[in-house]
């Protein structure tokens, strides 16, 4: 087994032992319980006529997968903040260091189990949310699996950047300054959004600058996309143009350029953390 | 002489930069070799000029009170951290050198395991790192837990460990795959006095099997018991460096019980050494070497009866408080 493979066995065999893993479990339980609760509330009111049903429920899926989308990056935050400063501070790093094996490896081994638990976190998550609402309502979003890998992609890359920071921040640094980064994106891609409706074109700049400093946004912006069906899309459109300033609506898929970016995005951000780590004395 | 390389190069933190003699780990050279070695943190300077040799197969002692830049000289050696300047070969390669590492077994002064591992699953974990054939891994972990002493606690977790515990554990990590360069730095710091015990014989078996022993520690008792050579680390740099017995013969004396010497015999023995009296005792110190037996001689002629003579020597506590005195 190769040293990348060791670490990332290695990370997520902590995750398990730590009961990091029964935790995701036990969150992903209540959570889609709860929604089935909610979208069998939702399909079964009859006060509610079928036209309205079919705009409440993706709706809502949208709204749940915006919570799960802060579930999965809050706790990539987490687990990616105390990878790399707290071990060296606990002295854990000292004995796997000075063994034949490179920092890059260390590096990103971490990354590779730490990125393995969140996608199957969310793959697990995702499915049993369409299973859910298939069966309690008989929607199916329009791209389920695409919506899925847009918001771990967003926790892979808010993970990364934590990642980058716990080379030389301490674990509390590292989590706030990427928890808080990661709300200033999706601030800023608010902005945008309102920006873009209302015409108010410095704050549609700055949101689209903050876009490509910090791709979450933008990347959740892909999941709205592939969770809207056309129905809605051509409604919110057709609507006065408030509507469109809806922070959960989307009219287009992102852009290939866009995706692109994200992509060099989060290389970059690997690299600077493998450099950094390099570079850092124990 | 060392190969001419860049200070900076000579520790790179990863240990990926790797000098001409890297792999070759050559036999004959020195097990460590420390030029000029130095260290600054800032306004801080940890370390300052370390020169030293420790040759294959010796136990050698790295002493010096707490802050003298011993932990700091051994994070250099081990490529955790770069020099400011100089440089260091350890095993014929450049300090730091990742292949170099898969001979050198290292116990850090602080350190943890994985809580959630079991002593037995680090030991396997260590295997793995080593890249020892899979094969070896379950009687490597088993002989190191052996020679710890944690057979029986092997399949407990690291986390219910005592400190002491934790310390036998580390060295069974450093003893895995035979390592031809063991560095323990503070290796008895928690331990009891079987503990203390044990690690003496695992360090006496380890020079029998001719592996190079690299003892830091504050303890001069421990060091006394099994170095062969040390060097004394004061303020940053070495301040003395020889073999346990060139250091403490550095100012021989004789402990003499003498009657029947006459009146005047002081001035006429002065110039053997500086003379005091304990009790029924004479002491004779600063002498040169080799004048026992003439001043032996020379007592019985002034018509002394020699009772008792018992060569002195300095215990290595007295040595090392001496040079820290002189600094």
């Amino acid at each position: 087994m190769s040293p990348v493979l060791t670490i990332a066995s290695l990370t997520v065999r902590e995750a398990v032992r730590r009961r990091l893993v029964a935790a995701f479990a036990l969150i992903s339980v209540v959570l889609v319980s709860l929604s089935g609760w909610g979208f069998y509330k939702l399909s079964h009111n009859t006060s509610i006529t079928s036209g309205e049903t079919g705009l409440a429920v993706p709706q809502a899926v949208i709204l749940f997968m915006f919570m799960f989308s802060f579930v999965v990056a809050l706790s990539a935050s987490a687990i990616a903040s105390l990878a790399i400063s707290a071990e060296i501070d606990s002295g854990v790093l000292q004995t796997v260091i000075t063994r034949p094996i490179r920092r890059s490896d260390i590096l990103l081994g971490k990354w590779l189990g730490m990125t393995g638990l969140l996608a199957a976190y969310t793959a697990i998550v995702c499915s049993l949310l369409v299973g859910v609402v298939d069966w309690t309502s008989g929607y199916v979003p329009p791209d389920p699996a695409a919506a899925a890998v847009f918001v771990l992609a967003e926790g892979v890359m808010l993970l990364t950047l934590v990642l980058l920071l716990s080379t030389r921040l301490s674990a509390l640094a590292a989590g706030v300054i990427g928890v808080a980064l990661f709300g200033i994106a999706w601030l800023a891609g608010v902005a945008e959004t309102l920006g873009a409706a209302f015409g108010i074109r410095a704050m549609h700049t700055a949101g689209q600058i903050s876009q490509y400093l910090l791709p979450t946004d933008g990347l959740w912006h892909g999941a709205v996309f592939y969770l809207e069906p056309p129905a809605f899309v051509a409604q919110q459109l057709a609507g006065p143009r408030g509507e469109q300033a809806d922070p959960f609506f989307t009219s287009t898929a992102p852009a290939w350029p866009y995706l692109t970016w994200a992509a060099i995005w989060l290389v970059l951000m690997l690299l600077l953390g493998l450099i950094s780590f390099q570079r850092r004395e124990l | 002489m060392l190969p001419a390389r860049s200070a900076d190069r000579a520790a790179a933190p990863d240990g990926g930069t790797r000098s001409p003699a890297v792999g070759a780990q050559a036999p004959g050279s020195p097990a460590i070799h420390a030029i000029n070695l130095s260290k600054r943190y800032r306004d801080t300077v940890a370390l300052q000029g370390l020169s030293m040799t420790v040759a294959r197969g010796e136990v050698f002692g790295f002493l010096g009170p707490n802050g003298s830049g011993k932990t700091t000289a051994v994070k250099l050696l081990l490529g955790l951290a770069r020099p400011t300047s100089g440089e260091a070969m350890v095993l014929g390669a450049a300090a730091g050198d990742r292949e170099t590492r898969r001979q050198i077994g290292y116990l850090p002064e602080l350190f943890r395991f994985q809580s959630w591992l079991t002593a037995r699953e680090v030991l396997i974990l260590h295997c793995r790192l080593l890249r020892l054939p899979r094969h070896r891994w379950p009687a490597a972990a088993a002989e190191a837990l052996h020679a710890v002493g944690l057979a029986a606690r092997a399949g407990d977790k690291v986390g219910t460990f005592s400190k002491g515990m934790q310390q036998r554990l580390g060295l069974g990590v450093a003893l895995l795959g035979e390592p031809a360069l063991i560095v323990l730095d503070e290796p008895t710091s928690a331990l009891d006095p079987v503990g203390r015990h044990d690690v003496r014989v695992i360090i006496r078996e380890l020079r029998d099997r001719g592996a190079t022993v690299f003892l830091n520690t504050h303890l001069l008792e421990e060091a006394e018991q099994v170095c062969d050579t040390v060097t004394i680390l004061s303020k940053g740099h070495a301040v003395a460096t020889g073999t346990l017995a060139d250091l403490k013969a550095s100012r021989p004396g004789v402990r003499l019980q003498v009657t029947g010497l006459p009146v005047g015999w002081r001035q006429r023995l002065a110039a053997f050494g500086t003379w005091t009296t304990d009790g029924d005792w004479l002491l004779v110190s600063d002498m040169a070497a080799g004048k026992v037996p003439d001043l032996v001689a020379a007592i019985v002629s002034l018509g002394g009866r020699v009772e008792a003579v018992i060569p002195e020597r300095q215990s290595l506590e007295e040595r090392f408080l001496e040079l820290l005195e002189h600094e």
